[in-house]
């Protein structure tokens, strides 16, 4: 069976080609969701083959430049390249078998930001992995099989990338790769597929209109 | 636009290039890496200035950049994409990664020189001038103005799509809506390119 990806506003794709996004999460949020889609990576590919038309046709310039071929490759005997990932300490709580983006893991791993989970709602926990100047936040939830969200708005908009299971808000299914983009005033219906256990990286940019505490509106969670 | 000539050129150009970048890969190839380097290295630098990084940093991150390409070359596929593209990701890459530090360092100054649009406006037919990417230039082409001017600015500067509303004075929503046109546009005919 094919379904169509569901996929985010071109904008997003030529920012995340182009190197023009805001912050460093949108960076890991872009990056793990065309990581995990197809759709996402054909856009992606071809907006980076214009990127190399446009370096291509970037002016070659006649003056010498300061350094040489053999200066770089001076510098690559001198210079231990970066450890490679084997290396590197492992996230913190990230347990063996949490599906994680490389992207995603590869942030982890560099910022030392540790996954610890915490209650949200019955049938869910949430995991905050980074929190921005402006109230963003890059997180994590997991929801068990058959959990429903209730109708609950936004303020502000949000990005939930399925990293593993499904939801559904109203009829619409969203699968690993699928982007559900929530802008400001949206109402959402969403229940965890009965299927199996549901993560998702989530991205909230402004705050959540039940956010203080942000439990509240989960108090009216129903489980399954 | 692009004759018949510069297209045979360029295709086999793409292609040499393709195939050094491949040898550097493959048997860390010294005098093809030097042969990309003479080919890439000021194209990347102009790339780079022209998205207002100041010249001496410019230069730092051109050599990081070939460093780069001589420690990663292994990991190009040419059968993906030409040579081209991949330099651009990782050019663009360092790039970010240089931005983000200085974001983190400090509060920035929206008037540093480093962030502020260079004084001279940027020819409008830079694309024109590729000789390796004809298919780029024959896909932008067949854009109408306001749709390139978009693109340019978004590759070339390397602003976001916000910052192109800005620029150009006019609703989000009007960009948003000619990144969308000029996008399905571009999938359409560099669909049988790739």
């Amino acid at each position: 069976m094919t379904q169509r990806g569901h996929v985010l506003d071109d904008t997003w794709y030529l920012d995340y080609a182009t190197g023009a996004l805001g912050t460093e999460a949108q960076d890991v949020m872009m990056a793990s969701h065309v990581e995990l889609s197809g759709e996402a990576r054909a856009r992606i590919d071809a907006l980076e083959t214009f990127g190399g038309g446009f370096l291509e046709s970037a002016d070659a310039g006649s003056g010498e430049l300061p350094f040489s071929a053999d200066d770089i490759l001076l510098r690559d005997a001198a210079e231990p390249a970066v450890p490679d990932q084997e290396d590197r300490p492992a996230a913190i709580g990230v347990e063996d078998g949490l599906p994680l983006p490389e992207a995603l893991r590869d942030y982890l791993d560099r910022t030392g930001t540790p996954v610890r989970w915490g209650f949200l709602g019955p049938g869910l926990r949430k995991a905050i992995l980074w929190t921005g100047e402006h109230g963003e936040r890059l997180w994590l939830l997991r929801a068990q099989p058959g959990v429903a969200i209730p109708q609950h708005g936004h303020r502000g908009s949000e990005l939930t990338l399925v990293l593993k299971g499904s939801f559904w808000d109203g009829d619409q299914q969203y699968m690993p790769g699928d982007v559900e983009e929530a802008h400001e005033g949206v109402e959402h219906d969403i229940r965890i597929d009965e299927g199996g256990e549901c993560i998702c990286l989530a991205l909230t940019e402004g705050k959540l209109r039940f956010d203080s505490p942000l439990l509240r509106a989960f108090q009216v969670f129903t489980g399954m | 636009m692009t004759h018949g000539s510069d297209r045979v050129r360029s295709t086999s150009d793409t292609a040499r290039l393709a195939g050094l970048l491949d040898k550097v890969g493959r048997n860390r190839d010294g005098d093809a890496f030097r042969a990309l380097f003479d080919h890439f290295a000021p194209r990347v630098r102009s790339f780079l200035i022209k998205r207002r990084v100041a010249p001496a940093q410019a230069d730092d991150m051109t050599q990081d950049v070939m460093l780069a390409i001589w420690r990663r070359a292994s990991s190009y596929d040419p059968a993906k994409a030409s040579a081209a593209t991949w330099i651009y990701t990782i050019a663009r890459n360092v790039h970010i990664d240089h931005y983000r530090k200085v974001m983190r360092a400090r509060k920035v100054d929206e008037n540093d020189p480093q962030f502020l649009p260079p004084e001279h406006p940027l020819p409008d037919d830079l694309y024109e001038r590729s000789e390796a990417s004809e298919s780029v230039a024959d896909a932008m082409a067949g854009l109408p103005d306001d749709q390139k001017e978009v693109l340019r600015l978004a590759f070339t500067e390397g602003l976001s799509h916000s910052e192109i509303a800005d620029r150009l004075a006019v609703p989000l929503g009007t960009v948003k809506s000619r990144v969308r046109l000029a996008m399905n546009k571009l999938r359409q005919g560099l669909g049988e390119w790739k």
